[in-house]
């Protein structure tokens, strides 16, 4: 799981809503997998995040300073999560990240529907 | 949200696709290409859904963007993992994401596989929930109405095929993969490239829309495919012989009372033998209570398309193995994707080309004479008659036939107009753009409306 990925988690247990975002991310391995560094794709990237409480504002210029770029790259499209877990703040609920793959399944007393 | 409709899905579904997904893996279904082409449309640096994406075919089409493929079977996402994609397991109708997320959302052969409305148009708008303003999602479902096939109604379930796959497995003649039409690829040998290949596809628009969705392709060569795959080689009569029977028990449709699908769901045993001999597609009665449409278990968060999967191989499993396991195969080539098209031109209440071969779902009138004979008895003379002894020796005895059905996969085929139907009456946050029929499914494309906020 890659920690861009892990940006747009949120976690869906019944009654959470907004408060159930950011999943807490524990990693017991994480892999450095190289991906083409490719700059207009990560600036296009970074005003999708949301970064909680990071001023909103973007740096400025950021779109032309490549160290940030190659450096927001690297975090999030090279490091993936291999074994861990993401844990909603709120309910405490754990969803495991087994082999690069998290597994966002609830029980049905977890679900909204 | 109605365990009764997620017992059914997970008997007939998920359970399904996880039992044949290991089979997958040798198999190189091609994009469609109207769905390549909305993936390449989009701009680069989108965030891009994929959800139902199975083994992840779509998810490396646009290397400027950035697909997350999910899907609620656990091994069909670990065979996208091993392919390279970020993927994960999760359940379309409780998406694990934060609103407006995804600049672009596919569902290409989910939708159907939900067997009540509210829990389709749950799974549409928990898709519609995570889109950002103005983005667009993609929906893919099979169609009801298909030339050359006939469902008698839209809940069924489509079995699978064992004595289809073992025969293709069989087959020396399996040539190299091609992409072009008219040359069977060596996974697709009878669904061929027909349902591959850029049939015609024309998009009709609606009126306000605000983009041009309409594509025409390059009809394909008339008959080559099917032509192909109904001659064959020397020495394959045999094989032909027994893909025309396997698809003609494919698509008998038998309807199945309220009692037996209630064992069904129950017990998970085969139907009764009086059922059993029915070897094909079966319609389910909606039951009495609730808006089960269709008994069937949960279904799939993101399923894998059907759409492209025509036949998967054997790898090491024995014969009887196949029996046993809850491997429905998604069905062969075209279950839904029917269409293929020679002529494939999108509409098909348009065609009127008789002549079209279509290989999918059975459609070996071609090499196989006798095929349309049964078919069109069956399907005139209705679900409960009895079965051709074609179709029924080609199940095998009591025994498989029992197999195959117990493994059957659940299918709601839309009507014409249905799903955007749905989606004007139920889904108020999207928008129609545009809408079509693409091989023998009904696809949409729409757009997440601006907030007023």
């Amino acid at each position: 799981m890659k920690l861009l990925t892990h940006n747009f988690l949120s976690s869906h247990v019944k009654g959470v809503g907004p408060r159930g975002f950011p999943l807490r991310l524990q990693a017991s391995e994480v892999r450095i997998m190289p991906v083409e560094f490719n700059p207009d794709f990560v600036a296009r990237m970074i005003p999708k995040l949301s970064l909680g409480e990071v001023p909103t504002e973007p740096i400025q210029g950021y779109e032309q300073n490549e160290d940030f770029l190659r450096t927001m790259h690297h975090i999030l499209l090279e490091v993936e999560v291999m074994e861990g877990t993401l844990q909603c703040p709120e309910s405490g609920r754990v969803f495991p990240i087994t082999r690069g793959i998290p597994n966002m399944l609830l029980s049905d007393e977890q679900t909204e529907a | 949200m109605d365990p009764e409709a997620a017992r059914l899905e997970k008997q007939h579904v998920h359970d399904v696709y996880e039992s044949t997904a290991p089979y997958f893996s040798d198999l190189q279904s091609k994009a469609w290409p109207r769905v390549r082409q909305f993936l390449q449309e989009q701009k680069p640096g989108s965030l891009i859904a994929d959800i139902g994406c199975g083994t992840g075919k779509y998810l490396k089409v646009n290397s400027q963007v950035h697909v997350l493929g999910c899907d609620y079977c656990g091994p069909l996402v670990e065979i996208a993992r091993r392919r390279g994609c970020e993927v994960m397991v999760c359940d379309n109708l409780n998406l694990p994401f934060r609103d407006r997320g995804f600049d672009a959302i596919i569902s290409i052969g989910v939708i159907h596989h939900f067997s009540t409305k509210q829990r389709r148009i749950r799974a549409i708008k928990e898709m519609a929930r995570v889109l950002v303003p103005g983005g667009q999602l993609m929906i893919y479902v099979w169609a009801m109405e298909q030339k050359n096939r006939h469902f008698e109604k839209q809940d069924v379930l489509v079995p699978w095929n064992r004595a289809l796959c073992s025969r293709l497995l069989s087959d020396p003649s399996q040539p190299g993969r091609e992409k072009q039409c008219g040359r069977p690829e060596r996974s697709h040998p009878c669904l061929p490239p027909c349902t591959e290949c850029s049939c015609s596809v024309r998009f009709k628009e609606r009126c306000g829309s605000k983009r041009s969705r309409s594509v025409d392709y390059e009809p394909a060569e008339a008959g080559t495919c099917c032509a192909i795959i109904s001659k064959g080689g020397g020495g394959e009569n045999g094989f032909y012989n027994a893909l025309g029977k396997s698809f003609r028990s494919w698509f008998c449709s038998r309807s199945l009372d309220e009692s037996t699908l209630r064992k069904q769901i129950e017990s998970a045993r085969p139907l009764k033998s009086t059922e059993a001999r029915a070897a094909g597609a079966v319609s389910v009665q909606p039951s009495s209570q609730s808006n089960l449409d269709l008994g069937r278990q949960e279904p799939l968060a993101a399923r894998e398309q059907n759409l492209d999967e025509d036949v998967f191989l054997e790898t090491s499993q024995k014969h009887s193995e196949w029996l046993r396991a809850p491997g429905t195969r998604r069905h062969l080539n075209g279950d839904h994707q029917g269409e293929t098209g020679r002529n494939g031109r999108g509409s098909f209440l348009g065609s009127s080309d008789t002549k079209e071969k279509r290989v999918a779902a059975g459609d070996l009138e071609e090499g196989d004479p006798s095929a349309g004979k049964i078919l069109r008895r069956i399907s005139a003379a209705g679900s409960t008659d009895s079965i051709p002894d074609d179709a029924i020796s080609v199940e095998g005895r009591q025994p498989d036939v029992r197999d195959s059905r117990a493994f059957m996969r659940y299918y709601h085929v839309f009507r014409e107009g249905e799903l955007c139907g749905l989606l004007a009456e139920s889904v108020s946050e999207l928008q129609v753009l545009s809408s079509g029929n693409d091989h023998g499914n009904w696809c949409v494309i729409a757009e997440k409306k601006e907030s007023r906020d």
